[in-house]
């Protein structure tokens, strides 16, 4: 019988992938020493995203701390 | 239960139904830089209409059960209706050129077949520099740092990575 390949992240791939996030982000603060760590990291992950998705993410999280300032 | 999504159906029906029609507007302030990948949170979307009393704009939103709502004493021009609640008018951009001169430097997104124009993260650095409210210089730094991060990985001296579909991406 054929096997469904699965498409979630295995070990390995997570590994790779956090390997490759820190070099980017390692490789931006180089030529930028001046920004933070965190942003860079954070705008490189979402860069992975598309528009649509960064944008919806950003208002449930605008909206949430609008209901906990209240 | 699943929690609705703030930028759904009806919103992206509204935004092709204005394009469609073509009317001259973009996304502006932190919806156009969070959509440009700036990690930053934002309660609305800004609209920037080159021409508000437009009639194409209370056309194109009527076909979509929506409807633009002129100024007067009481309220700011708004937007009303089916998909209308997330998005706001911008009147004024502050430290910024035309909306004609803004327009040739704005970056174009898909959305429904239709090329949606932001404001580009750069230009809004510089309108939330210019306005400096008390909520502006909270973003300033993160978007000045995903600006420097954006800039870094389009420079033509970035390393060119093999193409692998990775986590987190669904294109």
């Amino acid at each position: 019988m054929k096997q469904r390949k699965s498409n979630r992240p295995t070990a390995a791939s997570i590994k790779r992938w956090t390997r490759r996030l820190m070099a980017r982000m390692q490789s931006v603060l180089a030529a930028n020493p001046q920004a933070d760590a965190d942003n860079v990291r954070h705008t490189l992950i979402l860069l992975e995203q598309p528009p649509l998705e960064r944008l919806q993410k950003s208002l449930i999280r605008g909206r949430h701390t609008t209901i906990c300032r209240k | 239960m699943a929690a609705t999504l703030p930028f759904a159906e009806n919103e992206i029906r509204l935004l092709t139904a204005l394009l469609r029609a073509r009317v001259r507007f973009m996304v502006v302030g932190l919806s156009a830089a969070t959509l440009q990948g700036a990690p930053v949170v934002t309660q609305d979307v800004d609209l920037w209409f080159e021409k508000l009393g437009d009639l194409k704009i209370s056309r194109a939103l009527q076909t979509v059960g929506a409807a633009y709502v002129p100024p007067s004493a009481i309220n700011p021009p708004m937007l009303a209706g089916a998909g209308a609640e997330l998005f706001d008018i911008v009147l004024r951009m502050d430290g910024l050129g035309t909306f004609a001169k803004e327009l040739k430097n704005c970056i174009e997104i898909s959305l429904g077949g239709q090329k949606l124009k932001l404001l580009s993260l750069e230009r809004v650095l510089a309108s939330k520099i210019a306005a400096n409210r008390a909520k502006d210089r909270l973003t300033i730094p993160v978007l000045r740092d995903a600006l420097a991060t954006t800039s870094a990985i389009n420079s033509p001296n970035a390393k060119k990575r093999p193409k692998k579909k990775r986590i987190g991406s669904t294109n």
